[in-house]
Formats: structure tokens, sequence, C-alpha cells
């Protein structure tokens, strides 16, 4: 047996942009065993929404959880508390937070896109993805007010509606945006030198994705057609603004970057129908019914699956809230995948997973 | 190939940074900035400050009831909350300014803090007052009501051509309150 070395990689590293720990046991260069170390900032958000907070303000402060996928966050919260206040939302608030969470997983995405490039060494790649993730920004901005805290889902619908000229900002920017992504596409796709450190790399089979319940793009870049949007109609109605689940076989760093990619042309796809098919009507239907019962919501948040579940006892407080955020279920795939690679590859490969620690901590 | 040629023009492109404090960032039209309060609208019930996620406004009151609104831009959300579960239109929106940063000589968290305590505690010298001042209104008419009683039972027995209501009048002429505040109830 050659000589095992333990490097330690986080809580704090040049690679990293949260706070994960991954031990990782080398021989010479070849990662051959994994341990991840999470809960480096826990919060306890769970705890202040059924202490401090009444159920109307949970969405509020859910979307506090995570500073990327804040809307998906609040959506859910939002949407089991109208589950258990048997509150029927109208139809337009159901557009709206589908346009939200769609621009969202643009800008998300195109993050996720860019630290791929910069962890592979390809700075520049990083700096243009960047630059054109700025558009999703300033779409998102002028929707719903506020550029990374988005505080749009509310009990019962929306927060504010879609000004007439804020849909023809976003239809003149997402046009300036769609050359740009086809021509990081064909960067991420053909480029020889972003290639050697993501083709083959980080590869995961199918079977043992299944076997460790990854989901989102990790997931489905490995071939397992897991997407909430393609699962659940009853809360949103995906199918009928043209999603479609982009799949891919290979497993590795590349995979997640094409998946990546073609769920964008997806959105794009998404916000076009849902602008051009906006229904008339109000934003919001607040009520004053109490919640009671529990109720589960999953929402297929940018990283993948997000699962809320509450449970309210007919007081302005709710009784239990759970959040089961998607990076949650991608530990364990994680630490797997890392097995075989060389370790100079596991800062792309870490960048690969998009993780989300201060969702999985809360 | 054509990422190269992007690369090679973009050595002879502006940056696409913006040069934040010299020049103006993209800021949309409704964007979510500072909460103004409008006091002559405003019906005080309180409920912006009982609905605030970040406890970032506070209601002072002095002895005469006036309330007084404090805001604290460094606390803020910005979610809006306050201006949605406001009864009355007009009296709290919110404005697309931000707040101008703060500087270390403000030390505004710790004076947000001694604000919240004050304001806090100017409520409960006034419910205290006025629990006092209650108190010490119905130990009046408590004393006036026995004391028109032994004067009715007086008259009774003594058949005097005074009536009780005038007796009352003249016998329990209303005290002025004192105004010195009392000192907050141990809690």
């Amino acid at each position: 047996m050659k000589q095992q070395f333990e490097i330690p990689v986080g809580a704090q590293h040049i690679s990293l942009l949260e706070p994960l720990h991954f031990k990782l046991t080398t021989e010479n260069e070849t990662i051959v065993d994994a341990d991840a170390n999470l809960y480096y900032v826990h919060r306890g958000i769970e705890n202040a929404c059924v202490t401090k907070f009444k159920y109307r303000q949970v969405p509020l402060v859910v979307g506090r959880v995570c500073g990327l996928c804040s809307v998906s966050h609040g959506t859910a919260a939002a949407q089991v508390i109208e589950k258990l206040t048997k509150v029927e939302i109208p139809l337009r608030a159901k557009y709206l937070r589908m346009l939200v969470i769609e621009l969202d997983r643009i800008h998300s995405h195109l993050l996720c896109l860019a630290h791929v490039a910069e962890n592979s060494g390809f700075e520049a790649l990083f700096m243009q993805t960047m630059r054109d993730r700025e558009y999703s920004m300033e779409l998102l901005e002028s929707v719903c007010g506020n550029r990374v805290q988005y505080d749009y889902s509310i009990v019962g619908g929306v927060n504010r509606d879609l000004r007439p000229d804020v849909a023809a900002d976003i239809k003149t920017k997402l046009a300036l945006l769609k050359p740009r992504v086809q021509a990081l596409h064909e960067v991420f796709e053909t480029n020889w030198s972003l290639s050697l450190k993501n083709k083959g790399v980080g590869a995961i089979s199918k079977e043992l994705a299944m076997k460790l319940n990854a989901v989102g793009p990790l997931a489905r870049a490995a071939g397992v057609p897991i997407d909430v949007r393609n699962e659940t109609e009853d809360l949103l109605p995906w199918k009928e603004l043209g999603f479609e689940m982009i799949l891919d076989t290979a497993g590795d760093v590349y995979a997640r970057n094409m998946v990546r990619i073609k769920e964008l042309y997806v959105a794009f796809r998404i916000i076009d129908n849902i602008l051009n098919g906006l229904p008339e009507g109000d934003i919001a239907n607040i009520s004053k019914a109490l919640p009671e019962g529990e109720a589960i919501v999953r929402v297929e948040a940018p990283r993948g699956e997000l699962m809320h579940y509450a449970r309210g006892n007919k007081t302005n407080v709710l009784e239990r809230l759970k959040i089961k955020a998607p990076t949650f279920s991608n530990v364990g795939a994680m630490v797997e995948i890392f097995k075989g690679n060389q370790y100079a590859s596991a800062p792309a490969i870490i960048a690969s997973y998009d993780p989300c620690l201060s969702c999985t901590a809360r | 190939m054509s990422a190269f040629v992007t690369a090679l023009g973009n050595l002879f492109k502006k940056p696409a940074t913006v040069c934040y404090p010299f020049e103006p960032t993209y800021k949309p039209t409704d964007y979510r900035g500072l909460i103004e309060h409008v006091p002559e609208v405003c019906i005080w019930c309180r409920r912006c400050e009982i609905d605030c996620l970040s406890g970032a406004i506070v209601f002072s009151q002095d002895l005469e009831g006036q309330q007084t609104f404090h805001y604290n831009p460094y606390v803020c959300i910005y979610c809006g909350e306050c201006v949605a579960v406001c009864p009355k239109e007009g009296s709290i929106f919110q404005i697309a300014a931000n707040a101008a940063p703060a500087v270390k000589a403000q030390d505004v968290n710790n004076q947000w803090g001694i604000t919240f305590d004050n304001a806090v505690e100017s409520r409960k010298v006034y419910m205290a007052e006025k629990k006092r001042l209650a108190d010490l209104k119905k130990a009046e008419q408590a004393a006036a009501a026995a004391e028109a009683k032994a004067a009715a039972a007086a008259t009774v027995t003594t058949a005097a051509a005074v009536t009780p209501a005038e007796q009352i009048a003249t016998a329990a002429p209303i005290v002025p309150p004192p105004s010195e505040p009392t000192a907050p109830t141990a809690e």
C-alpha cells in the first residue's frame, strides 16, 4: 500500500464559495477517499420561524436562507402555508412566480458555470460569464425591486405586479442575453483546454446517482430523470409553458455544464411563454384563515429538489417548519464522486456540484 | 475561434464594470428602498412595528400619549411588509432611495439599541402613568360616591333642603392630576 495523505479542503479555501470542509485522502495525486463536514453556518432559521415570526412573515424570513435561490425558498414556504390555510392563488400570481423562479435559475446557472470555468483555470471565461449574468441580475432587480433578496412570493400570491415597461425590458434584455449564452455554449462545448479539466472528470454513473439520491443537474447529467417541474402540476403549471427535461449520460463535469446551459434555453422559452400568455387578474388572494394540519411542497430550485414541510395548529405561529435543501440530498454523491480523480481536479469538481451550504445548514 | 476574437476585441473596449462611487449603478424605477412615514396621516396603530421582521421600526410615546415614529435604515431589510400591513393608505410608503453609508462616528447599531429600549420604556411609563391616573380617578369617584351616600343618609335622617347632587358638587371638587411622571413599575 502506498503512503496516504489527508488533505483538508475548507472550511475556508480559495476555490470554495461556501463554508464546506472536505477531507480528501490521497495516494500520490489520486484521491482514494473523501469525507465531508457541513453545518458551519447554522443560523436556526427554522426555529425562528416557529417561535418569533407569524406565518405570514415566514416566506420573507426563509428567503434569507439563501441568497441565490431566495425565490425558490420563499415560494415553497408560501405554497406550503397556502396548502395549510387552503387558499387558491390566482393564475397570474402562479405565472409571475414561475417567471421569477426561471430568471433566478438563469442567474444561478450562469454563476455556477462561471465558477466551474474559474476553478478549471479559465479566468477569462469566468469574467465573460459574469458579465452576461449581469443582465439577469438587472432583470430580477427591476421585476422584484431588489437585487438579491427578492421577497416576491407572499402567502396568497406575489408582492408586486409586472409592469408593461418591465415586461418589455425583459424581452429586450433576454434578446441580448440569448446570443451571449449561445457563444458561451460554444466555448463550454468545444474549448480544448477547458475539456482537459472537465471531460471525464468527476463522473458518476446513473445507478450510483440513483442509489445516493442525487437531485438537480448533478443527477440529470448522469441520466437520472428527476425534476420536480416534470412531476408536479398542481401548484405551478410548468408543462403548459414549454418545460422540457434536459438529460445527459456522461455524469462528469462537462455533462453538468451542458445540462446547465441547455436548461438556460428552456428557461428562456418558459419566460417568453409567460410574457406572451400572462393572464389578467389579481396578483394575490389574501385570506385570514389560520394554518391547520400538515403539508409538504416541492419546488425545483436551481440546484435541485427543494422540500418544505410545515405543520400548523390554528394559531398565528406555525408548529413546525422543515426545509430540506437540494445540496443536502447531494452530499452523498458529492463525497462519492471524488474517489479516483486527481487532486488537482478537486476545485473544478466542487464548483460543478454548485453546493449551497447556507441552504443546507439554514 | 470567435471566443478568441472576442477576447482580443475586449482589449480595446471599455470595461463592463461601473466605476461605482463616481458613476451611478443600474437602478430600476420602483426599487425597494427606504421607508417614509407621514405622521399627519398615521393612525398610530403600530401594525408596522408589530409586523416588522427585523425590528427596524419602533414608536415612542410621551406622557400626553403623543407617539413618535423611529426608523433605522441600517436594520431594515427593505421587505416592504410594513407598507403591506398598513391599514391607512399613504401613511407609510417605500421610496427608491438608498440609505447613505453610515460612518463609525454615528455608532448606528448601539444608538439604535438605546433608541429602541428608550422607546419601549417610554411606552411603559405612559401606560403606568395612565394606570395611575385611572386609579386616582377611580379612588376619587369612590370617595365621592361614599361621601354622597353618607350625605344622602344624613339628608334622609335630618331632612335637609340640600339635594345630594349639590352636595357632591360642593363636597368633592375634581382635583387636577399631577403631571410629574411616576417611576415605571419594576417588571
